[in-house]
Formats: structure tokens, sequence, C-alpha cells
């Protein structure tokens, strides 16, 4: 069933933390030495690391968690789970650390399209992992003038006033324009930490209008980046290049868009596994040599799975489509504990799952994937993706989870959720998600029981 | 004792929207509009009543709350709440809205569904730094404007027409300048409630009648004599402040002078002029992208529109009020003390009435140290 012949996966399975280091331990040395990232055999590179690694070094929210018991899924984690050091070390190796913050999807194809470059998100500090279970990045960003009553996204400033989750990086790409209010506001202070910030314009999808122009802007803006990016590296890059960045990008969307249809379809992977490889198309984890054989070992588990029809959720499970930010792990978790499946996704990153037009020029087949981004567009954009999805795959209720302070959750929560009961007739449940430090609230806790017990009831 | 009272705007600007609402039943089209960057102009030169929608107010907080989440910011909320509420809101045909901040970027699709007016959303680029391509997407964004002023109104927006707006705007700008720079004397006669209410009461009504009225305002400052004695000179910032907040302003001049301030309904409505060269579509597109305001990125024009202000009107502390969930204005608070170096009071409320004795203690407290 395993595509790794020295390894046999056992029937697929949510575990806990305790099992999941126990499946570890049966993992032969050998394994533990194959995986190395940025294509590298030095043995600093490996990234198989034991949960536990994660844990002790600051991840305890993954005690809390439920995991896909799959050699490919716990390598994702290590994968992950070890960008920080990954970061470090691609300083150390030469390579220049980009930060790319707030388009989601974008910039760091161009980025990664210069030999020797690697992009990360700092939000991912807080964003997909979202594990940290203290409050240290939020007291550091407290104290820069960003308190709670703000979107996590401020972990991103304590991690810029830290110095530590990231080396500084050799440049700071903030987009903003069409973003929300919490992450501009973010970007705006973290230019006090960084030698020098490069902002770029992300317009806005409004209704004034055709959207080549806007496109045209887009590309402007993006060979500004290039431009900056040949200053720094005194690399002409070239279309080719470009156009291999896009292609690789490529690769890794396409292998996710098959796996979302496996998960969604079949339940070939839980939905916490499959947020973090929905979050992976923004930068590749930092690699964009390793992340996509990471995924090409998740497809071959999810195929060998649907092949064998031993899903790892099951198919008779309730079937929701999740709205955000933010998908809590904690709340993908209870939800799938508590006899739900996600089948569909909005989590305002669509633009970096579609697949982006190869036959074009490299800036305008990324300006143009980017145009559809919900980032940048209506709710009610939003919304339609919602009951389109749902439509397809014959949801039976939506989730809203938003956060208080958020500044586009304040404004699309109800939006959205009128437009979707209006056009679908499915319940829709909206929420707010605690802190990442916090456990789920008795009170949210029978929300969704109770929303669940409704889906039920209508079955 | 105040150079105008409150009483008097409010009669002038309520006579307005019945002079507004007569006009409207004869057939005019009334355009609201929210903030500094709708080219006011060119709504009036398709021939539209402008009137800019800038009411707070509990009642209607309480009212948007129906439509709005609770964590939406308190002015959009009111805004919603004032489209049942307040008579110059139920006057408004359209609405021309701008992509300032994200909750602005997000309220039209609300009104427009819940009250089915039409908003023209014009998106302006955040970005700061005037770049051909960034002026030229925004000049686009006018030139469409234009386009559905034009299907609103009937009346082509022509150069000459917009040019003679330009012209008349700009003549409103430099009299509420004048008006303003009377506060860099010691013991200024114009109160900042005075002044606050001064703009609002312009924009409402329009450059002409609003000259006349800013004129008689400045007679007035020159006929009396300025206090004897000195009292801290401060300045305003922070979210937008609204008529309805004059309460505020009252309370701070019982023992202070708010001499400036960096309102979006203050002086950054009116502290330029627009550029006189270019085709006149050009010129409000270079001078509508080039406001400061907290929300660009970078922010560098804003602090140094602030530094200026308080350099120039020798200002002692600056009161700085946000609205909750303000997050372009809230989260610069900390930064802005610093770049000013002056004590600053930080109020962060929404429109509630409970809080005011709780803002009392805490304006006084703050004037003592000064």
């Amino acid at each position: 069933m395993s595509p790794t012949p020295e390894w046999a996966d056992p029937r697929p399975a949510r575990v806990g933390f305790d099992e999941w280091l126990e499946l570890f331990e049966r993992v032969p040395d050998d394994l533990i030495e194959r995986y190395h990232y940025y294509g590298d055999s030095e043995a600093w590179s490996k990234y198989l690391f034991p949960p536990q690694t994660f844990a002790i070094y600051g991840a305890r929210h993954l005690k809390r968690l439920k995991f896909d018991n799959s050699l490919a899924a716990l390598r994702m984690w290590g994968f992950v789970q070890n960008e920080t050091e990954r970061l470090f070390r691609a300083r150390q190796t030469g390579r220049r650390v980009i930060a790319t913050m707030g388009d989601l999807g974008a910039v760091p194809v161009i980025v990664n399209s210069f030999p020797g470059c690697v992009a990360f998100y700092p939000d991912c500090i807080w964003w997909t992992p979202f594990v940290m279970e203290s409050r240290v990045l939020f007291d550091a960003a407290a104290e820069l003038g960003i308190g709670d009553a703000t979107c996590f996204s401020r972990a991103a400033l304590g991690a810029f006033a830290k110095h530590s989750y990231f080396p500084d990086p050799d440049l700071v790409i903030a987009s903003t324009g069409a973003s929300c209010d919490d992450y501009s506001g973010v970007e705006q202070l973290a230019e006090q930490f960084v030698g020098e910030m490069m902002w770029v314009e992300m317009p806005m999808r409004c209704g004034m209008g055709p959207m080549g122009p806007m496109r045209h802007m887009l590309v402007r803006e993006y060979e500004r980046v290039v431009e900056r990016m040949v200053n720094l590296t005194g690399h002409q890059v070239t279309d080719d290049e470009l156009r291999q960045g896009v292609r690789a990008a490529n690769r890794v969307r396409k292998l996710v868009r098959r796996l979302r249809e496996l998960a969604s379809r079949h339940g070939a992977l839980a939905a916490l596994e499959m947020m973090v490889v929905e979050f992976g198309n923004l930068h590749h984890y930092s690699d964009i040599t390793e992340w996509p054989n990471v995924l090409d070992h998740l497809l071959a588990t999810a195929e060998a799975r649907v092949a064998a029809g031993t899903p790892v959720v099951s198919g008779d499970a309730l079937r929701v489509v999740w709205v955000t930010p933010p998908a809590d792990p904690l709340l993908l978790t209870y939800v799938e504990d508590a006899g739900a499946r996600v089948v569909g996704t909005e989590y305002v990153i669509n633009q970096a799952l579609e697949v982006i037009d190869e036959s074009k020029p490299g800036l305008e087949a990324i300006a143009e994937s980017f145009m559809a981004a919900s980032l940048i567009g209506t709710s009610r954009q939003r919304a339609e993706s919602v009951i389109r999805q749902a439509r397809e795959r014959q949801a039976e209720g939506v989730i809203i989870s938003g956060i208080l302070g958020g500044s586009h959750c304040a404004m699309e929560t109800r939006l959205i959720s009128d437009i979707v009961k209006q056009e679908l007739d499915l319940p829709v449940l909206e929420f707010d998600v605690a802190p990442p430090s916090n456990e789920i609230g008795r009170q949210l806790q029978t929300r969704i029981d109770a929303f669940l017990e409704v889906l039920r009831s209508r079955r | 004792m105040e150079l105008i009272p409150r009483a008097t705007f409010e009669q002038i600007r309520s006579q307005r929207v019945e002079e507004i609402a007569a006009v409207r039943r004869q057939g005019a089209k009334v355009v609201g509009y929210f903030c500094i960057y709708a080219p006011v102009e060119m709504v009036q030169a398709s021939g539209a009543i402008p009137v800019r929608l800038m009411r707070g107010g509990h009642a209607a907080e309480e009212a948007g709350e129906r439509y709005l989440r609770a964590d939406a910011c308190s002015f959009c909320n009111a805004c919603m709440g004032n489209f049942e509420l307040a008579p110059a809101y139920k006057q408004v045909d359209a609405v021309v809205s701008v992509n300032t901040c994200d909750m602005m970027r997000r309220l039209p699709e609300s009104i427009e569904r819940h009250f089915g007016i039409p908003v023209f959303q014009i998106y302006m680029p955040r970005t700061s730094e005037p770049l051909p391509h960034r002026i030229a997407e925004f000049r686009r964004q006018l030139g469409r404007l234009a386009e559905e002023q034009c299907r609103l109104t009937g009346s082509v927006v022509g150069d000459a027409r917009l040019k003679s707006e330009i012209a008349a705007f700009d003549r409103l700008r430099g009299m509420l300048r004048q008006a303003s720079d009377t506060r860099r004397m010691n013991g200024p006669l114009l109160s900042g409630g005075t002044m606050l209410d001064l703009a609002a009461t312009a924009w409402l009504l329009g450059p002409v009648k609003a000259i006349s009225l800013i004129e008689e305002v400045l007679r007035m400052v020159a006929a009396r004599p300025r206090p004897e004695g000195r009292r801290p000179r401060l300045i305003l910032g922070g979210s937008m402040l609204t008529e309805d907040d004059r309460w505020l302003l009252d309370l701070i001049e019982e023992k202070a002078d708010i001499v400036t301030d960096i309102l979006c309904t203050g002086t950054r409505w009116f502290a330029e002029d627009v550029p006189a060269d270019g085709a006149p579509l050009d010129r409000l597109a270079r001078f509508y992208f080039s406001r400061p305001c907290m929300h660009r990125r970078p922010n560098t024009d804003m602090y140094k529109y602030v530094q200026e202000l308080a350099r120039d009107f020798r200002v002692q502390g600056l009161v700085y009020k946000t609205l909750l969930y303000c997050d372009p204005w809230n989260f610069e608070a900390r930064r802005l003390q610093e770049a000013l170096g002056v004590p600053m009071l930080h109020l962060d409320t929404d429109y509630s009435i409970e809080n005011r004795e709780q803002v009392r203690t805490r304006v006084e407290a703050f004037l003592e140290t000064l």
C-alpha cells in the first residue's frame, strides 16, 4: 500500500501525538537519512525529525491534534516544521533569503526564478503551522503597538522584532493594496526592522470596467520586483528562467489540485494535512526543490488509499465547506472527530491554487493568475466560490471561521453567510476562532456539535 | 464664548439638507461620498450634488450592527445605521466609495445589498510612491467614474466644467486653510470644534455658499480681541472625527486649544490645491493620489505632514482619537508619539455615550500633565 518499498503504512487513520511518535520510532534509519531539503545530501539537511522535536521547540499545540499516520504525512510535517532551521541554513550556505509578504502566492514565483534565492513568508510563523503554544510573538507585537483586537497575523511583526524565527532577510517585498488592513499594518511596522522594504501594489478587482489595465499595472509592479532582484543578485533573469519558475510553481499547483480532488471526493487525506498542503502553494515552505517531492509522496499515498478503498476520513462523514481565515488546526481536528469532513475550502488563497498559463510570458502569466485572487475581490465573489464548491461536492453545510478584529472578517462574514444561505439553502455556522494558544471553548464546541446535528437531521 | 454657536451650524446644515431634498424632488441626483479621496469636483461637474457621508453617532452605530458585525469599525456600522436614520443619507441616489481601508473597501457591498443604493467603487493604489503606472491606473478609475456619473445624471463631465469645479473647490480649500491658519497665533479665536463644524458645513453647502460662510467667520475672527493667557496648544489626530464627536472637542477645549489637526474631516481635506498644470483629469489623479493618510504604504508622507504641522503650530500635545477596530490609525499610535516627541493621549473608543465621564477624566488628567 505504501509507495516506499521498505516501509508499509499502517491502515489509514488519524492518530494522536503519542501514536504519531510511536510511528516515527518504527521508521528505519535509512528512510530518515533519505530525505533532505534544498536538494542537498549533507547530514544537516535532513528533516524527518520525530514529532517531539517540534513540541520541544515550542509547537506544543501538536499534542492536541490528530495526524495522518502515513509516512508521507510524517515527512510533510517534518518538512514544514523544519522551516526555521531551513531558512537559517539557507543563509549559512550562501543563499539569499527574501521575505515576500502579503500577496499570497505570486511574488515567490518570481523570486524563486532567481538562482540561489529562497522566498519565504513571515506570515507562516502564525499562519500554517499555527502551533505555537505561547504568547511570545503576540506580546512582542503588542509592545510595538498591535494588541489583541487584531488578526493573529500580528505574530509576524513579533517574529521580525525577535530576529530568531528567520534570518534577517536580504530583501523584504511587501505587497499591499487590496490586502487586509491588519497585515498591511504589520508590514508597515515591520519596516523598522528591515534595511529596505520594497512595496508592491496589488490592485483591487472592483466592478469598474475591464481587468486588462489592472493586470497591466500589476505586470509593471512585477517588473519592479524583477529589477530589484537583479540589483540584489547581479543576475539578469531571462524570460526562460521566469517560465521555468512558473513551471516549478505549476508542478506544485497541479499536485495540490490532484490532492484536493482525492481528499474532497474520497477522503484520502484529512483536512489538517490538506490545509498544510494548500498553504504550501504560497511559498513552498521555502524550498521549491523538495516540497514537490513531499507532495509526490503524499499523492502516491492518497492514490494508494483510493485504489484500496481505505480512506482516512469516512466517506459517510458530513460534508462541509470551510471558509476562513483562519482554519485553526484544533478546530479542523475537532470537526473531523465529530464526524464531518471538509470537501471544499475558501482560505483566501485561491490565486495560489490556480495553474499559471505557461504559454504566456512569465510576468504576464503570473499577473493574470493573480487577478483571480479572492484576496483582491469582493465578498460576493468569495461567496460564489463557496457556492460552486458546495454544489460540486454536495456539501451539507458551510463553516465560516473568522478572527475577532480581523478587518475583513468583520465585513465579510455576514455577507458571505447571507449569500450562501440564500442561494444554497444550506446551514451556515459562523464563529471566531480563539487565539492559537487557547483551547476550543465549551460554547464553541456546543455550537459545532449542534450544527453537525442539524446537518445529520437533514439527511 | 464660542465664535459661532454649534446650533447655528446645525441649523445651516439642516436647512441645506432640506434644500437638497427639494431639488432632488425636481430630478437632481445626490451622490454620497465618504472620504478625502473621492473626487468631489467630478461629482459636481456631472451636475450631481455631492454630499459627504460623514456622520457617526451611538444610535447609528447600534442600528448598523444589524447589518455588520460589532467588530466592524464604528464608522462603518454608523454608516449603515445612518442610511436608516440621517436625513442627508436618505437623499442619496448613489455613492462614490474609495478603497481607503479594508472596511471601507467592503462597505459598498453591504450598502448595495441592504439599501439598494448603487455604489461606484474607485480603486486607488494603497502604495504611495507616485509611479506613473499607478497614477495612470488611478486616472483610468476616475475616467470610469466620469462615465458612471454621466449615466446617473445624463450630463457628460467635460473638461471645461471639470476645470471650473476644480477652481471652485480650490477656492473653498483655500478659504478653509485661511480659517484654520488663524489658529497659528497664541489665543486662537477659532476653536477646533468650530473648525470641525465649519468644514462639515462647507462640504455640505458646496463651494459658493461655503465660501460666503467662511468669509463671514473670518470677519468675526478679525473683529474680536484675542483672549489673554495661554493654554496648552494641541494637535488632534486619529480616525475620522465627525460632527457627532463635537462633544469631545468641546471637552478638550474647556482647558486647552486645539490649534490644528491631521484629520480627514479637518486639515487634510483642504491642505493643498489641485496642481495647476495638465488636463483636468490628470490634475485630479495626481492631486488625490498624493494626499497623505496613515493607510498609505509607506506612510512616510503622513508623518512628514504631521511633523510639519506640529512644528508650525507649536503644539505641545497630541490627542489621538481612534475608533475601535480602526487598524490603519490604531497601529500607528505608538510610532506617531515617538515621531512627534510630545505627550499623547490615545483614546480608542466606539461611539458609546456611557464612557464619556471616563474620557473626561482621562482628558483632564492629560491636560494637567502639559
